[in-house]
């Protein structure tokens, strides 16, 4: 499965918004997401991808952002595996 | 000094998530307390419960029911019904008289609860980053004055089992005397947690299961071994009496007399004479005697202490007239609520006003000769003329408050 579709069901298990508006283009807050909703997708994907995300790393805006940040991270911190559980 | 009427009320409760539900199965005496399914029930002896049956994605989407404890979305859950059933609509200059005073005994706990499980059982590096907003007391006070945009005061009281009567009735009083004209006030508690189970568990107060496991809560009667835990939500929409006849609402009551006093004596045990201090006290704030109260909502637990205690405290206040006033616990039906309790009592009080129907002591199969007053034993009785109603809370901590209601016609 690809980074945004991984992103896309976590979204999907998370919100009840469309999940069509999760595009690499679309900024966060297109989304509707605000701050305090961001710290916690962004925990979301820190369990799915079994990594850190760095506090200097949040000033993402677009999906495609946080798909480029996940895979970077995985590739450095992961790279053994990409599941926890797996 | 302003009156103040009750013009909408919700609840989610084991007997149910309506007030019509709720009541029915009180005027049934029908128990929610049941078996528990949880997993981790075979690490207690006391596997009973009335539990409520809630899914919140039927009550909230996904991105606002997560960032709820389950104590909250109860709470949320209620105000909504309260709200719609008082066909409240304000101004944004009301809503700066408007408010939010719910009451709680360990708010978000199931959250901390499962908090520190990940943290200690599962060594998570970092835990979710809205425990603290969601684990916090005041969050579910926080959701309603949110969700409804209300700018007056926004407050959570937690004295133990008191604390939603002590939210309705400090919330009468701030109506009474002009710093408001709008306060959805009630309680929520959601509990029902390994830990905390076995918390109440090792004190001793809880009930041993009985043979039919609905029936494990016995106020009242001899044969009683304590109470069992309960979890959920009520809220009520009280206004001042001139907002509520401006608007043409429905008047389920009005809020006569409110009695808060501590027992400042001992942590765990009651005190006659602070339960009936309380009780005087509310009833003079009410400016009424002995005569006028036609049932009482008893805080009856079904532990000794406190079934004892209050049967003689409400001799105390009553004379002879104690034995003529009916008096139930319906925590023989819905379990102890704990910091929900005194709303969800007061919800029953006042729709057996509404019902002309008093709820029985629905488990009281044997007469206690220490308590020898009329608890209302099996059944429910029907076509009774209610006019006043008195609900009673003790807890632990030693803060007792009463509450009485008087019908509008």
């Amino acid at each position: 499965m690809s980074t945004l579709e991984r992103v896309k069901n976590i979204f999907q298990k998370n919100y009840d918004f469309p999940v069509e508006m999760i595009r690499p283009e679309a900024t966060i807050e297109s989304i509707g997401i605000d701050s305090l909703d961001k710290v916690d997708f962004l925990f979301a994907l820190e369990k799915e991808f079994n990594i850190t995300i760095p506090d200097r790393e949040v000033s993402l805006n677009s999906i495609q952002d946080i798909i480029n940040i996940i895979e970077r991270l995985v590739h450095e911190q992961n790279g053994r595996s990409n599941h926890k559980d797996a | 000094m302003r009156r103040v009427a009750i013009t909408g009320m919700g609840i989610i409760s084991p007997l149910g998530n309506s007030c019509e539900s709720f009541f029915n199965s009180l005027a049934a005496g029908k128990s929610a307390i049941k078996r528990i399914t949880t997993d981790f029930s075979e690490h207690f002896s006391g596997r009973i419960a009335a539990e409520v049956n809630f899914v919140a994605e039927n009550h909230f989407p996904k991105q606002i029911a997560r960032t709820l404890d389950r104590v909250s979305q109860f709470a949320l859950a209620a105000a909504s019904q309260a709200w719609m059933d008082a066909g409240m609509q304000l101004s944004e200059e009301k809503k700066r008289r408007a408010g939010v005073y719910l009451g709680t005994g360990m708010g978000g706990a199931t959250t901390l609860e499962d908090s520190y499980d990940q943290l200690f059982q599962q060594k998570v590096k970092r835990l979710h980053p809205l425990t603290v907003v969601m684990v916090m007391n005041n969050a579910a006070a926080s959701a309603i004055s949110m969700q409804y945009g209300l700018k007056g005061p926004c407050l959570t009281f937690s004295t133990a089992c008191s604390s939603s009567t002590v939210a309705i009735g400090e919330a009468f009083r701030l109506i009474k005397h002009d710093y408001a004209d709008v306060i959805l006030a009630g309680g929520a508690e959601s509990l029902l947690t390994r830990g905390i189970m076995m918390s109440w568990e090792s004190i001793g107060t809880l009930a041993l299961e009985a043979e039919d496991p609905s029936t494990s809560c016995r106020p009242f009667s001899k044969d009683r071994t304590g109470f069992v835990l309960g979890e959920g939500a009520a809220v009520l929409v009280l206004e001042s009496w001139n907002l509520a006849m401006t608007r043409g609402a429905h008047i389920y009551g009005e809020v006569v007399g409110y009695g808060s006093t501590a027992d400042g004596e001992h942590i765990t045990k009651p005190s006659v004479e602070g339960q009936s201090f309380a009780m005087k006290a509310a009833l003079h704030d009410a400016g009424m005697g002995s005569d006028h109260i036609d049932y009482i909502n008893a805080h009856g637990t079904a532990t000794v202490a406190n079934d004892v205690a209050e049967t003689q405290a409400i001799k105390n206040v009553f004379g002879r007239r104690a034995y003529d006033i009916p008096i139930s616990s319906t925590k023989s039906m819905h379990g102890h609520l704990l910091g929900a309790a005194g709303a969800v009592e007061l919800v029953a009080a006042v729709l057996a006003l509404k019902n002309r129907t008093v709820p029985p002591t629905a488990t009281l199969a044997v007469p206690d000769p220490v308590c020898d007053l009329d608890y209302v034993p099996g059944k429910a009785r029907t076509g009774v003329d209610l006019r006043t109603v008195m609900s009673n809370s003790f807890a632990f901590g030693g803060t007792n408050a009463v509450l009485i209601v008087q019908k509008h016609e």
